[in-house]
């Protein structure tokens, strides 16, 4: 799968959240994307996943222009800590509802996939009375069941523990490994540095700096230490 | 096929989420049955008068009724953006619409089987025989509410002081159904020749149809908005 972002922008009224951004994306790849509050990253996750309507510019997907259509036809997941779920559905329900819709296979392994995520003994509870870091193992499940092509992570570190941490990273490394396109917007530079093949940052709604991992990732830090914010706990 | 399986699972997930709720189906009875009651008390009719007006206070409960359904029609979907999951997935749009007008109408007629007999019962009227045409009259024009309601409903979902928009743009749009409706229900319960209610069954039919496909057609776009 190859995704080429031409020219994008976003502006809610006057304020623009994205401006001009080009970006080549591929398959296997691993991309942070960081950046300050109000930067434009979630803007851009739902930009790609097709929630939100570029003002101009283009995304093509595989060398056809984007939309819902082929959106969904490639298949594109977000991954956000406790959003897209029905909390008044136990976390099985869950899962098997979205394997229909999805169209997956029926005798798909939802305990198996529930008890990969540390699960198995709350498959029948609702997912209303779960925490956050719980929810967002449900949604890793998911999204290991319905496998989609582009999975779109939306900070995910913030309410997970270690072993959350590990299975999250586990499973993005096997999306890429599969040949899956995985994006992920954080705050946290060392995971996104010790996880991802490449990095762009984002100021502003501008893309301030992109490039693919070396062996030393120097120019990668020094942008970080350039771009944020005075103060920010970022590494330097 | 695909469609419909989609459709049937959205439907399935409405249900078992109302049955753990129980936000709409339990305050639309209530508030069925209390606006008879007040109906009951304000209006001191004798039964002939009652069995006439039958139409027109019927069909007022039922679309207040309605408009509290549809104020809640898409909540599971507002909470924690469920919305946005149905979006992506690889999903017909018209099956989601589908699914949540069936889950209104629905939950309204399940709201007009008690809400009838119970008009018959509080105003004494006695033409039990013609209840179930007037229900089915009722249902008709049912399909038409929950189809444009769930239309507004989609439309309205993140505009602010929804709760006042929503009825107000669809109280002027079911005009020509409550119209519709009210003659066919008044035909059968003077007990007229079917030439009278027959064309007000066509039309309803006629608005049912139309409302549904331009739905279909067009709710693609009221979720993209």
């Amino acid at each position: 799968m190859h995704l080429q972002i031409r020219r994008l922008s976003k502006a809610y009224g006057t304020a623009w959240a994205l401006r001009d951004i080009d970006l080549q994306l591929g398959s296997g790849e691993c991309i942070a994307l960081l950046g300050p509050n109000g930067a434009g990253k979630t803007t851009l996750i739902k930009t790609l996943a097709g929630l939100v309507r570029p003002t101009s510019g283009e995304i093509l997907l595989d060398g056809v222009k984007h939309s819902g259509e082929t959106a969904r036809r490639i298949g594109i997941g977000i991954l956000a800590p406790g959003d897209h779920l029905y909390d008044q559905l136990t976390a099985e329900e869950n899962l098997k509802l979205f394997l229909a819709l999805y169209g997956g296979d029926k005798r798909a392994p939802i305990g198996d996939a529930l008890a990969s995520a540390g699960l198995a003994d709350w498959a029948h509870e609702y997912v209303g009375a779960f925490s956050s870091g719980m929810k967002c193992r449900l949604s890793i499940a998911k999204w290991r069941l319905l496998d989609p092509r582009l999975l779109l992570v939306d900070e995910p570190y913030g309410v997970l523990d270690g072993a959350g941490v590990k299975l999250l990273e586990s499973y993005l490394s096997d999306v890429c490994r599969s040949g899956g396109l995985v994006v992920i917007a954080t705050h946290d530079v060392g995971r996104a540095a010790a996880l991802c093949s490449r990095a762009v940052i984002l100021k502003r709604g501008r893309v301030v700096f992109d490039e693919a991992k070396h062996a030393s990732w120097d120019s990668f830090f020094c942008a970080v230490g350039e771009f944020a914010p005075r103060g920010e706990a970022w590494p330097s | 096929m695909a469609f419909l399986r989609q459709a049937a699972w959205l439907l399935w997930k409405d249900l078992l989420l109302e049955l753990r709720r129980r936000e709409s189906l339990i305050a639309m009875f209530f508030f069925g049955a209390l606006l008879l009651f007040i109906f009951n008390f304000a209006l001191d009719v004798e039964r002939a008068k009652a069995t006439e007006m039958a139409p027109g206070l019927l069909w007022l409960a039922v679309v207040f009724c309605g408009t509290l359904g549809l104020m809640q029609l898409f909540q599971p979907e507002r909470e924690n953006h469920c919305l946005e999951a149905l979006l992506i997935a690889p999903v017909d749009r018209a099956a989601i619409f589908v699914a949540k007008a069936c889950f209104n109408l629905l939950l309204m007629a399940l709201v007009e089987i008690v809400v009838f007999p119970l008009y018959w019962v509080l105003f004494s009227v006695t033409a039990w025989d013609r209840l179930p045409l007037v229900f089915l009259y009722g249902l008709l024009g049912t399909v038409g509410f929950s189809v444009l309601g769930t239309l507004f409903s989609a439309l309205t979902l993140s505009a602010r002081g929804r709760e006042i928009l929503l009825p107000l743009l669809i109280l002027p749009l079911i005009i020509p159904i409550v119209l519709a409706t009210i003659r066919g229900m008044d035909a059968i319960l003077r007990n007229a020749e079917l030439a009278e209610s027959l064309p007000w069954l066509n039309m309803l039919i006629a608005f049912d149809v139309i409302f549904l496909t331009a739905g279909i057609l067009v709710f693609d776009w009221v979720v993209e908005t």
